[in-house]
């Protein structure tokens, strides 16, 4: 049985809405203190009413990309404010579906700052040893089983999700000596606003390749609770694929 | 660069919550492992165009020495 206390403190972004709000609820009814950030407090508020001990989280209205640069100061800030960290969820992304002739550089360029370029100054910053607790700390990316095949119209978000992974795992390497895991999460589709870009009748289309269905967040907040939890103290650095029997 | 921003800026690489003195001993330092040579070869790259070996941090025992390899660029 996985349990935390409220003395663990644990960043979740993209927390209101879809994995990110999955993994804030389900942290919080195990224990643990969550500092929830995303943009819309509304619906940021709405998430900390279904949580099972509202005391135990924390909302903080935050654009991760208006100042990618100054990420790891704003993981100071908050660290100054509500202690050091046990571990992160970086859950906050973007989907694209966009044929590659119609790429354009600044919507590539767009879709890297939320799904590479935040997490990975993020990290910067939760790495820092004076912002973490050391040891069994744990770092979960969501990342996507895009990263590992891609299909039409993925271009840039099979890019985007790839680069998470690929640096992940050099993290992985240089923070090991300070007792920090990190893993990345790869879904396939999961029934969330950011897959809802598919529009109605993709599910059915997909059908052939996800045998379940499309899954819930709560499939994919499960793994993460594990990753980020001691129960996972072996693992890091790695991909772990959660694609609804796809088997890729 | 001035002395004391030296030992400030050290501070933030080697990722300290004490303050850096001339005197210590770096192998002292808990932060002083091979993740931190690699920062501080980068910071003298960066910041005094000097490309130092990890044969030459080697030999650095205190932060004074760590000074020293900057010549007349930390004064």
């Amino acid at each position: 049985m996985i349990q935390f206390s409220k003395e663990q403190i644990y960043i979740v972004t993209g927390a209101s809405s879809g994995i990110g709000e999955a993994v804030a609820i389900l942290l919080n009814e195990l224990g643990a203190t969550v500092i929830a950030i995303a943009r819309n407090e509304e619906r940021l508020n709405a998430m900390k009413e279904k949580c099972k001990y509202p005391e135990n989280v924390h909302i903080e209205i935050k654009d991760l990309t208006e100042d990618i640069d100054g990420l790891p100061k704003y993981v100071k800030s908050l660290k100054e404010k509500y202690g050091k960290f046990s571990g992160m969820a970086y859950c906050a992304g973007l989907g694209e579906l966009k044929p590659f002739q119609l790429v354009q550089y600044e919507s590539l360029k767009n879709l890297f700052d939320i799904n590479y370029f935040a997490p990975i100054f993020l990290i910067k910053g939760f790495v820092d040893r004076r912002n973490n607790i050391g040891n069994g700390c744990s770092i979960v990316a969501i990342s996507s089983i895009s990263a590992l095949c891609s299909d039409k119209g993925h271009t840039s978000y099979s890019a985007s999700k790839a680069a998470l992974c690929a640096s992940a795992k050099a993290i992985a390497h240089e923070v090991s000596s300070i007792g920090i895991r990190i893993n990345c999460v790869l879904p396939s589709n999961i029934k969330t606003p950011m897959t809802a870009i598919g529009g109605e009748g993709y599910e059915d289309s997909q059908k052939s390749l996800y045998p379940f269905g499309f899954g819930e967040p709560d499939d994919v907040a499960n793994l993460v609770i594990f990753l980020l939890s001691n129960k996972s103290k072996f693992i890091s650095g790695q991909n772990y694929v959660v694609d609804s029997g796809g088997v890729r | 660069m001035k002395k004391e921003e030296f030992l400030t800026e050290l501070e933030d690489v080697l990722q300290r919550e004490e303050p850096c003195k001339e005197t210590d001993d770096l192998n002292s330092y808990e932060e002083w492992d091979s993740l931190s040579k690699m920062a501080i070869m980068a910071y003298y790259d960066k910041n005094f165009g000097i490309k130092l070996t990890l044969k030459e941090l080697k030999e650095v025992n205190t932060v004074t020495d760590l000074i020293n390899l900057a010549g007349d660029k930390i004064q």
